[in-house]
């Protein structure tokens, strides 16, 4: 049995001064728009993306050969942590700055990294996530979509679905297969850069039941995708697919999508004539939140010290979800309310929103199954 | 700390492992004390693991005290192993000279009055200690009074893992000669208490998790072991989950000690080991099946032990409540700046 690490980090100085520049920054930008603070991390607003770019806040990590910051995790997680609980609109760069920034660090070529690093930094250039596939969700082995040897390069055919602002983004990591599925269903799978302007691609919208337009289905019918745009080895995708995963699924977002439901419950409990029961309730759930800062900080940490905690990751991300779904519900039962989608503003409006966006936060990256399935080989159980 | 827990599992794990015998149980559950067991501990120096060299101590502090708590925990050591420490380190921290002899903690929250007998309730171990260390508050001020056993009259009762927790009757002259005890308050004091189970029950947490692993990958039925089926993995994943929640919280509370948040991450420690030993507890006596629910195989050991400590010092709701209340005190907008400085 592999043992689960999360040793406890304390931040330090450095941390905390960026942290004071990161709210008086949002004393300036906020507050933010009332119907978009329920997972803002799915909000896309470029001109914002682009204000924490002068500030030096998207590419923290990376080195400054490539218009990085040559920061600290750490400092990245203070800064992404103040803007989540603020709930700014960060759905633009954030997954150019989480993940695929990162996977182009680590296995892109020189060329990629110098072309596409410093346009993510300054906020010009978006990446979507090109993984699931209509008959490929879970079992993401499965995909159809794939590309073909031609001169120069490979003709992508197929499909991508659920691929958020798509319509916004420029650029996509899509993974297709490259060789026929053999006995090793993991091999055999590819990443390539798409640009997602080319010619032969197609961006459908599909509509969330709660009425916001940031998934798209994605159709290939021959598009060319020139050889300097295959990522990292040939046939090699599967596993940098889940090297991309302890950065995807670990951070803070992943507990506080809900946030500021907690928030207004609490500015409301204040002033009504509390009973017992609700101080129980939000102790209950702020111990969560707390202990769940402590796990991901130490992840962050991890990653610092150049480890993969794929394991962890997968605790966070199982632990953080649940509370990020179970707070509306246990905030319905303490503020004897109901949940109002048309109020402009106010706890009516937040949880609704929380509710109607709930289903999807252990749905994304990883379903909640999948991740304890990892979490059980960890264990030793499979 | 890492380094700190390193060193304290290092030297006492051997020693631990050899308190866990089916013989030191027996004579713990039917009253007695183990005595060869304590004495061993006692002359290794563990006592004294949390005073300063100038008192005599091995210098490793509350901090290092927590951790072998934990470790006591995950051996299911039938010795007072924490309250001990926590007694010691208040006596010498009243001035008191240190001998090697078991002091365990009684704690007068309340005020009281001062011409009634005082019963105290669950006491640890009083029966079987050299004497009861009381603290109580009089005129503002801390003070800590050694009882001597024989002076004390005794009720006998135990919790669901056989552990003396007794009732104990003073009578108010008994705590007119004190010593000051400066530099700590009763809630302090209670949450270093409730900290010492969760350091406990997160020890207990793991060691149940590696045994119901192990027992998963064992145990055949339906012509494969039963940790091969994804209904048992996906319930043993959720238990990982929690124990190691449980550990990070307790470590946390430990690196924080003497810290601007004390007694909330205190709080969050207990909340989340008093959650986890509940469903840890559950999940493995269901995976185990039948095994499990007897004397003879050790799984109870620990889960006895889990369902006792969860509520002592404190339950999840006790905590939660404390800090709910701290949480909707704070000013308009100050929830998330609060939540942001105990990392720091």
């Amino acid at each position: 049995m592999q043992q689960l690490n999360f040793e406890p980090v304390l931040t330090a100085e450095k941390e905390e001064a960026l942290r004071e520049q990161v709210r008086d920054f949002l004393q300036q930008y906020g507050p933010f728009k009332p119907g978009n603070m329920i997972d803002s991390w799915s909000v896309c607003d470029p001109e914002f993306s682009r204000s924490l770019a002068k500030h030096g806040w998207l590419g923290m990590t990376w080195p400054s050969e490539y218009g990085g910051g040559d920061k600290s995790y750490l400092e990245r997680y203070v800064v992404i942590e103040e803007l989540l609980a603020a709930g700014a609109p960060v759905g633009a760069h954030w997954v150019a700055d989480r993940q695929s920034g990162p996977l182009l660090l680590k296995f892109g070529t020189q060329e990629q990294r110098e072309y596409f690093l410093p346009k993510i930094v300054n906020g010009e250039c978006f990446f979507a996530i090109g993984m699931s596939e209509p008959n490929s969700g879970s079992d993401l082995a499965s995909i159809k979509t794939h590309a073909e040897r031609v001169e120069g390069g490979w003709l992508v055919n197929g499909s991508k679905i659920w691929t958020s602002w798509a319509h916004a983004c420029h650029q996509m990591i899509t993974l297709c297969r490259t060789a026929p599925a053999s006995e090793n269903r993991h091999a055999g799978l590819s990443q390539f850069i798409v640009d997602l302007k080319a010619e032969g691609l197609t961006i459908r919208p599909i509509v969330t039941l709660a009425g916001e337009k940031h998934f798209n289905e994605i159709f290939f019918d021959n598009v060319f995708v020139p050889d300097n745009r295959v990522v990292g080895k040939l046939n090699d995708g599967w596993n940098q697919v889940m090297a991309e995963l302890a950065f995807e699924r670990s951070g803070p977002e992943r507990f506080l999508s809900s946030y500021q439901l907690l928030e207004a419950a609490i500015q409301v409990l204040r002033e009504a004539e509390l009973a017992q029961q609700a101080e129980t309730v939000i102790g209950q759930y702020v111990a969560r939140l707390m202990v769940l800062r402590q796990m991901s900080l130490s992840v962050a940490n991890q990653l610092q010290q150049g480890k993969l905690p794929v394991n962890e990751a997968s605790v966070v991300k199982d632990l953080g979800t649940s509370f990020e779904q179970e707070l509306p519900e246990a905030m319905r039962l303490i503020l004897a309310i109901e949940p109002r989608p048309s109020a402009e503003h106010g706890v009516e409006r937040l949880l609704s929103d929380a509710i109607l966006k709930a289903p999807s936060f252990s749905l994304r990256g990883g379903t909640r199954e999948i991740l304890r399935g990892i979490i059980a080989r960890g264990l030793g159980l499979r | 700390m890492n380094e700190l827990s390193q060193l304290i599992e290092e030297s006492a794990t051997r020693l631990f492992e050899g308190f866990a015998t089916e013989k030191s149980y027996q004579t713990m559950e039917s009253g007695q004390f183990p005595t060869a067991s304590w004495q061993d501990f006692v002359s290794d120096g563990w006592l004294r693991t949390a005073l300063t060299e100038e008192q005599g101590g091995a210098g490793l502090g509350l901090a290092g005290s927590f951790i072998l708590m934990r470790l006591a925990g995950y051996h299911a050591v039938p010795l007072p192993i924490a309250e001990s420490l926590i007694a010691t380190y208040l006596a010498a921290s009243s001035g008191v000279d240190i001998e090697d002899e078991l002091l365990v903690p009684a704690i007068v929250s309340q005020p009281f009055e001062s011409s009634a007998d005082l019963v105290l309730s669950n006491v640890p171990w009083a029966r079987h200690a050299a004497g009861v260390l009381v603290v109580f508050q009089r005129a503002n001020q801390l003070h800590t009074v050694i009882i001597k056993q024989a002076d004390l009259s005794i009720s006998i009762h135990h919790n669901m893992a056989g552990e003396a927790r007794d009732e104990i009757t003073i009578k108010p002259k008994q705590l007119e000669v004190s010593n000051q005890l400066n530099g700590v308050t009763i809630e302090q004091i209670n949450s270093w208490l409730a900290l010492s189970r969760a350091a406990q029950i997160s020890g207990a947490l793991h060691k149940v998790l590696q045994r119901t692993v192990d027992y998963a990958n064992e145990r055949s039925q339906f012509g494969r072991q039963i940790g091969k089926f994804q209904a048992v993995q996906q319930q043993l994943a959720v238990q990982a989950e929690m124990t190691s929640a449980s550990i990070c919280a307790v470590d946390a509370a430990i690196a924080h000690l003497g810290g601007e948040q004390e007694w909330e991450l205190i709080a969050c420690a207990k909340i989340t080991c008093s959650e986890a030993a509940g469903y840890a507890a559950k999940t493995a006596h269901a995976v185990h099946a039948a095994i499990g629910f007897t004397q003879e195989y050790p799984l109870q050991l620990s889960t006895r032990r889990l369902w006792s400590w969860r509520d002592e010092y404190g339950n999840e709701a006790h905590w939660s409540a404390k800090l709910g209340r701290h949480c909707l005190q704070l000013g308009n907008d100050d929830l998330w700046s609060w939540l942001t400085t105990q990392t720091t």
